[in-house]
């Protein structure tokens, strides 16, 4: 090949590369746009009056006569239904969905790897099988049990059986076993209890698996539908999720509302999204990786 | 566990015996796993045992559960001759064949997208995940809006282009596509993050090498990009199967089933069955046969794309 055909195709790939790069962004960005544009519609109409919303056509930008905007939909949602209450019901199931599933999945997870007894592979096969079981299959005689046990319309009703997922087990158990054992062969020199050698050694260095799996079982449990829907019906027993449809459902025609409830709805998590990001996007990665 | 054996061999008192001849390391390891065990045996392994019980039998009084009466195979034979578990199989058909090829087939786009040298990738990366974390019932008050067809953002638009642009959710023949196509904005960026991961951790190396022996582009992708990432593309394929078959949120908030049973699913029937006419047996039986579906439909997906080389 001469030097001068060397140099021209050079640049003809230069060229196609910079045109393809602007391809790619412009679909890329593109995208994110479309896929941003039911946010901005939202926001946009939680703040209009229902007379504006009904109109055919959609105002992005508010029209500047008459009164375009309006806090009436927000002030209607904290004034006149149990939105607030709704929210701490749904920071306590979460939260202390997420909390129990931390604690006693770490606890097996550590059981299961770094200590010896019979039967811990036995138990552990019975963990992954469940996998196969699919959630809804189950609802029927769980509502059962969790009816015999007196737990409708309370919040362990909504919380035990989300502790029951093996999905943190198995996460866990892979993180833990890889752990290298150097660190724990000293400590148990020292005179470490099995106790210590979990608070101390395991759950330490697990801290950003630890993390990533909290945050993504809270965001898990916030969004739960079927099994709040089924477990609690009593208003003020509603986590978010379950009172913002029953509120659709009764207020069919009031688009401004419905705006105005999927906002304060998912507040609470974009938040938590905005400030977690990374972990709660590891979390799910470290799904994929086992998989 | 070898790892475990050695440390306490080395220490003669983990290994003393003690209670009834266990040594303490068996006792505390069931202490420490006792606490999930007891949670996964009532709330998981327990109803799944009580749930071939109530399938083999009917509750004639809806105020005493406890009566309870034996009928053999009797609810799945029903189950097998009922037109209406035969339209909702369609509707969860059609729903997972249009939702699981976009939601997988897009979030490859966008991974291998970003991937590639853009400006912007944090930004990108939030964006495409953000709707992954609102609630289903969120999703389902804002698509209602745009899809909706007297004040619809979709039908607004549409409407310079073509004349009467359609009801989203009210035409039979739309309905279910419509809800998968919202289903796949609120979800793809699951499918995104993992495919992201995936092809991050496929070495530039290979890459190299194949340029050096003229491999690119399409080439590139099929020889080394998708062989590389298989297993994460057997995962998402899996759970995204599983996960769209049993669709319940989005036609139990948006239409109902309707318009005339076209987008009722199979979870949405069983719920209806055991919670609404409180045929407990006969939704036990469902659960039971939706479960033997997603078996077959995990066993056939590892037949197709789990062997064969792709």
């Amino acid at each position: 090949m001469s030097e001068s055909t060397q140099s021209q195709s050079l640049r003809a790939y230069l060229s196609g590369d910079a045109v393809r790069s602007a391809l790619l962004h412009v679909f890329l960005y593109g995208l994110a746009l479309l896929m941003a544009v039911p946010y901005l519609y939202t926001i946009s109409r939680s703040f209009q009056p229902n007379e504006l919303l009904r109109d055919p056509r959609p105002y992005w930008i508010p029209p500047l006569v008459g009164e375009p905007i309006t806090f009436e939909h927000y002030q209607y949602l904290l004034n006149n239904t149990l939105v607030v209450e709704w929210t701490i019901n749904t920071f306590i199931i979460a939260g202390g969905a997420t909390i129990l599933i931390v604690a006693i999945d770490s606890m097996i997870a550590f059981s299961l790897t770094r200590l010896d007894w019979p039967g811990q592979g036995v138990i552990m096969g019975i963990i992954l099988a469940s996998f196969m079981v699919p959630y809804y299959m189950n609802i029927v005689p769980l509502y059962q049990i969790v009816s015999n046990l007196g737990l409708i319309n309370s919040y362990w009703g909504v919380i035990m059986p989300a502790a029951a997922s093996p999905l943190g087990v198995f996460l866990l158990y892979q993180f833990f076993r890889d752990i290298p054992e150097e660190y724990e062969e000293a400590a148990r020199l020292d005179g470490f209890s099995t106790f210590q050698v979990y608070t101390r050694i395991i759950l330490p260095l697990a801290k950003p698996i630890l993390s990533a799996l909290a945050l993504f079982m809270f965001v898990y449990n916030w969004n739960a539908f079927l099994w709040p829907l089924l477990v609690l019906s009593n208003e003020t027993a509603y986590t978010l999720p379950i009172g913002l449809v029953n509120l659709y459902q009764g207020n069919i025609d009031t688009p401004g509302l419905h705006m105005a409830v999927a906002i304060l709805g998912s507040l609470p998590l974009f938040i938590i999204y905005l400030l977690f990001q990374g972990q709660i996007v590891r979390a799910v990665q470290m799904q994929g990786a086992t998989g | 566990m070898g790892i475990t054996e050695r440390i306490s061999g080395g220490e003669a008192s983990t290994n003393r015996k003690t209670v009834m001849g266990l040594r303490k390391e068996t006792i505390e390891g069931i202490l420490w796993s006792l606490p999930y065990l007891a949670v996964f045996t009532v709330f998981l392994v327990w109803p799944a045992v009580k749930g071939l019980y109530m399938s083999l039998h009917t509750y004639p009084n809806k105020f005493d559960l406890t009566e309870t009466e034996w009928v053999g195979i009797q609810n799945y034979v029903e189950l097998f001759q009922d037109p209406v578990f035969y339209n909702a199989m369609e509707g969860t058909l059609l729903f997972v064949a249009v939702s699981v090829p976009a939601l997988v087939i897009l979030g490859l786009v966008m991974a291998l997208g970003v991937n590639r040298d853009v400006a912007g990738k944090r930004t990108l990366r939030a964006i495409y995940f953000s709707p992954y974390v609102l609630t289903v019932a969120v999703v389902a008050l804002v698509w209602g809006q745009v899809y909706s067809q007297s004040y619809g953002l979709i039908n607004y638009y549409l409407g310079f282009v073509i004349e009467n642009p359609p009801g989203w959710l009210t035409s039979p023949d739309l309905v279910m596509g419509s809800l998968a196509f919202m289903t796949v904005w609120w979800l793809v960026g699951f499918n995104f993050v993992i495919f992201l991961a995936a092809r991050q951790s496929i070495p530039e190396r290979l890459y190299e090498a194949a340029r050096l022996d003229g491999a690119t582009g399409w080439r590139a992708f099929r020889d080394i990009t998708l062989p590389q990432m298989r297993n994460s593309v057997v995962f998402v394929v899996m759970v995204q199967f599983i996960l769209q078959f049993q669709v319940f949120a989005q036609p139990y908030i948006m239409t109902q089933g309707g318009p005339s049973n076209s987008s009722d699913t199979l979870v949405y029937y069983l719920y209806r069955s055991a919670f609404s006419q409180q045929q407990f047996g006969y939704g036990a039986a469902m659960g039971y046969v939706l479960v033997a579906i997603l078996i077959l439909i995990a066993v056939i997906n590892f037949k197709v794309i789990g062997d064969s080389n792709v």
